[in-house]
């Protein structure tokens, strides 16, 4: 162990930052550590689950326990990276049998739950020690290591389980719904069903994988705090300081002397101390001490120069004293018991007024409401300009206003207003003169009933198969039908000045009245 | 413990690392306009939630007093007790860190306190931000994100502070005594001494009572050849009266 080649800063640390370098030296070797963890837990977890696979409680179980063997392989690689030979994982893989020799029964019984495993785990494997000499080094070292040791610990039970809850919460979260309802019912009627093994197994696997990220971390923190104690134990600090002092002395000044000597042919080489009075007398000491009586020989010496500063910061600018006038409570012993019960009858006063005022929370309530509505005011009128400039674009995009229908359509009225009460009657009547007149007025009523009936959103711009179309979309089957004829005829006769075959009007006024009749007209 | 010097010292003169990547450290370090180094320390994950549970036990316990106070008090008691919770649900830690130079009791407690990025006192936006933003490092459930990202991130940040860009530090601390040294008469070092190497010096002696006998013998005979000395001892008596002569009269007083 080489201090000079350590690849972290030492310097004397709280404890704290002990467990902030950790988590720095963890991170730095992040992916080793994270690789080696999940080599070795995941398929161990894997066995376990297929052997228990009825038991997935105890599958974890057993996991959690045998977390302190898996914490030896973190502490390897990382004292090992510590002085720069960072294993490669083929490597500190294949040192994990030996790692896991010594004391592994111990650590996973009866030392199991010691609140300072992280911290007790580097004298056992990187000290090799056991026994009385394990436990004294332990008392030696936890004399201070013990607290953030304990904490580390406490604080990391918790982090596992917020993790834990988290990534539940997260699995959960992402649970289709119909899967979450089956399971509830499941487990309410049949809870010894085996049907949601998989989800408990699932969620041990969860375990695992914040083990993978928090494992690491938790054995690092536990070597950090070890090499903390050791190094103000040791003073690791200041032997680096004073390694590269002596090395400086000896590679510069030193290796001047010795050449000198050499030259001076093997003269005794003046030893560089000699020069300096090493051992004080006191009277020396006195006199260059720098309160002794100094430059005597001067108008002013150091004596008069001392009383006149002394006498210069007892004045105002540096001395500054001040009176304080107050009030002060009068002595508690005045307080008698008739006072006291003064006191309780006037509070239980208070407190029924309080009772029956209930009003006051009125006028509280309407305070805080007028306060709200005061704050509004005021922001409407702080950002009254920008409102101004701005407010127009603030509109959600309004509708169109409201759609009056067409009165007209492909020049023909279609307002209710300007139909015949018997709209079949007057076809019929019109037929044998002017069968233009009696189909258009067909077609009229037909738009008519389509606009103001069934609310087709007709407009102007729409042309007759269009219209057809829409009506199709109504998947109304007659009225389609009926439509398609009358379309067809119509444009027929309007275009073509084809007229329709002779009894198709009868048919077309008999089909209006079976469609429309049962409807009642407004 | 005097842990608050040398941080910076300890880096500038670190050993050349074996690896190539620089030594590593917990510190962060803030240069200012004027080309002064901060050195700050960010806190980690321990203490930073033990700091937490403090200050969520302090408001349970308060609002728990508050409403049994309240309760008195009838439909006005029930409307103050819920302005008072929204109160210190949200504003505990934003008026705590902005008024009380970035410490909550917890931070007091635990000797933190929140900053700048640049190391400046933590103002209302920035506080704000990242107490907010908790809301975010709570999710899914636990501070499961927070957490993360505070195991992740160099400078143990949360995301409430990444994106209000503050951190979490160690209160520097001001020593009011110094450890008494041992006995020895005051002398000049042999050779001009730098910086560290004073400090290394006086630490040395400071700490005298921690170490072992036989550990601090091994540390004197290191520098023996300052001494041309051959006896551990004697260049263990040799380094405190450095140790003394460094100090002066001024700060080498018994306390």
């Amino acid at each position: 162990m080489r201090l000079t080649d350590a690849t972290v800063v030492i310097r004397p640390r709280s404890q704290w930052e002990a467990m902030d370098l950790g988590i720095r030296l963890a991170r730095r070797h992040a992916g080793l550590l994270m690789a080696s963890w999940a080599i070795i837990t995941l398929p161990l977890l894997g066995l376990l689950s297929a052997l228990l696979w009825s038991y997935p409680s105890i599958a974890v179980l057993i996991f959690w326990l045998l977390k302190p063997a898996y914490e030896r392989l973190p502490l390897y690689i990382l004292s090992q990276a510590l002085f720069g030979h960072t294993p490669s994982l083929s490597a500190s893989l294949r040192a994990l049998p030996g790692l896991l020799k010594p004391q592994l029964l111990a650590s996973l019984t009866w030392r199991r739950l010691s609140m300072t495993r992280s911290f007790d785990l580097p004298v056992l494997q990187l000290e090799g020690l056991a026994g009385q000499a394990r436990s004294q080094r332990l008392v030696v070292l936890g004399q201070k290591g013990t607290a953030g040791a304990t904490w580390l610990t406490l604080v990391g039970v918790h982090v596992e389980m917020a993790l834990l809850f988290g990534l539940f919460a997260l699995l959960y979260l992402m649970l289709p719904m119909q899967v979450e309802i089956d399971w509830s019912w499941e487990s309410l009627i049949n809870p010894d069903s085996h049907q949601w093994l998989w989800l408990e197994h699932l969620s041990n696997l969860l375990y695992g994988l914040l083990l993978v990220i928090w494992g690491p971390v938790y054995a690092a923190c536990g070597f950090t705090l070890y090499l903390n104690r050791r190094s103000e134990l040791e003073a690791w600090d200041i032997e680096l300081v004073l390694r590269r002092l002596r090395q400086r002395v000896t590679g510069s000044a030193y290796a001047l002397l010795l050449l000198a000597g050499l030259l001076l042919s093997q003269w005794p080489a003046p030893a560089l101390a000699d020069d300096m009075p090493v051992q004080c007398q006191p009277e020396q000491l006195a006199a260059d001490h720098p309160d002794a009586p100094r430059l005597q020989l001067q108008h002013l010496d150091s004596d008069s120069a001392r009383y006149a500063i002394a006498g210069l910061l007892a004045e105002p600018p540096f001395e500054h004293t001040e009176q304080v006038t107050r009030w002060r409570l009068g002595d508690p012993q005045e307080l008698d018991e008739e006072r006291i019960k003064a006191w309780a009858e006037r509070l239980k006063a208070l407190f029924d007024w309080w009772e029956r005022s209930s009003g006051l929370a009125l006028v509280v309530e309407s305070l805080l409401w007028g306060l709200c509505l005061g704050l509004l005011v005021w922001l409407a009128w702080r950002y009254r300009q920008w409102l101004q400039a701005f407010g127009s674009r603030l509109r959600l995009p309004r509708r169109s206003p409201a759609e009056v229908p067409p009165s007209q359509l492909f020049g023909l009225e279609v307002s209710p207003q300007s139909l015949p009460q018997d709209i079949p009657g007057a076809v019929l009547a019109l037929w044998t003169e002017q069968p233009r007149a009696a189909l258009s007025l067909l077609y009229r009523a037909l738009l008519s009933h389509l606009l103001h009936e069934r609310q087709l959103p007709l407009k102007a711009s729409h042309t007759e198969g269009e219209v057809l179309a829409l009506v199709q979309r109504q998947q109304h089957e007659p009225l389609s039908q009926f439509c398609q004829q009358l379309t067809t005829h119509w444009l027929q006769l309007a275009y073509g000045h084809r007229l329709p075959p002779a009894d198709s009007c009868q048919a077309l006024c008999a089909q209006w009245r079976q469609l429309f009749t049962t409807e009642p007209r407004p | 413990m005097p842990c608050n010097r040398g941080c910076g010292l300890s880096q500038t003169f670190a050993p050349p690392a074996a690896a190539a990547q620089p030594a590593l450290d917990s510190c962060y370090q803030v240069e200012t306009p004027e080309g002064i180094d901060l050195q700050l320390r960010p806190a980690g994950i321990v203490p930073r939630a033990l700091a937490y549970t403090i200050d969520l036990l302090i408001r349970v316990l308060t609002l728990l007093l508050l409403f049994t106070l309240l309760a008195f008090l009838g439909r006005f008691g029930t409307g103050l007790g819920l302005i008072l919770t929204f109160l210190i649900t949200w504003w505990y830690m934003v008026l705590f860190e902005v008024l009380n130079q970035g410490r909550t009791p917890g931070k007091y407690w635990m000797g933190l306190s929140v900053v700048h990025d640049d190391g400046t006192p933590v103002g209302w936006s920035a506080s704000l931000l990242r107490n907010l933003l908790r809301f975010v490092d709570i999710l899914p459930f636990g501070y499961t994100l927070g957490l993360l990202s505070c195991l992740n991130h160099p400078a143990f940040k949360r995301l409430g502070d990444i994106a209000a860009g503050t951190l979490v530090v160690y209160r520097e601390t001001t020593l009011f005594s110094r450890p008494p040294l041992p006995e020895a008469i005051p002398q000049r070092p042999p050779l001009p001494l730098h910086l560290d190497e004073q400090r290394a010096l006086i630490a040395f002696a400071e700490r005298h009572e921690q170490l072992s006998t036989a550990r601090r013998q091994e540390l004197a005979t290191i520098v023996s050849p300052l001494f041309d000395d051959a006896d551990p001892a004697a260049s263990e008596q040799a380094l405190y009266g450095i140790a003394h002569g460094l100090l002066g009269p001024a700060l080498d007083t018994p306390s």
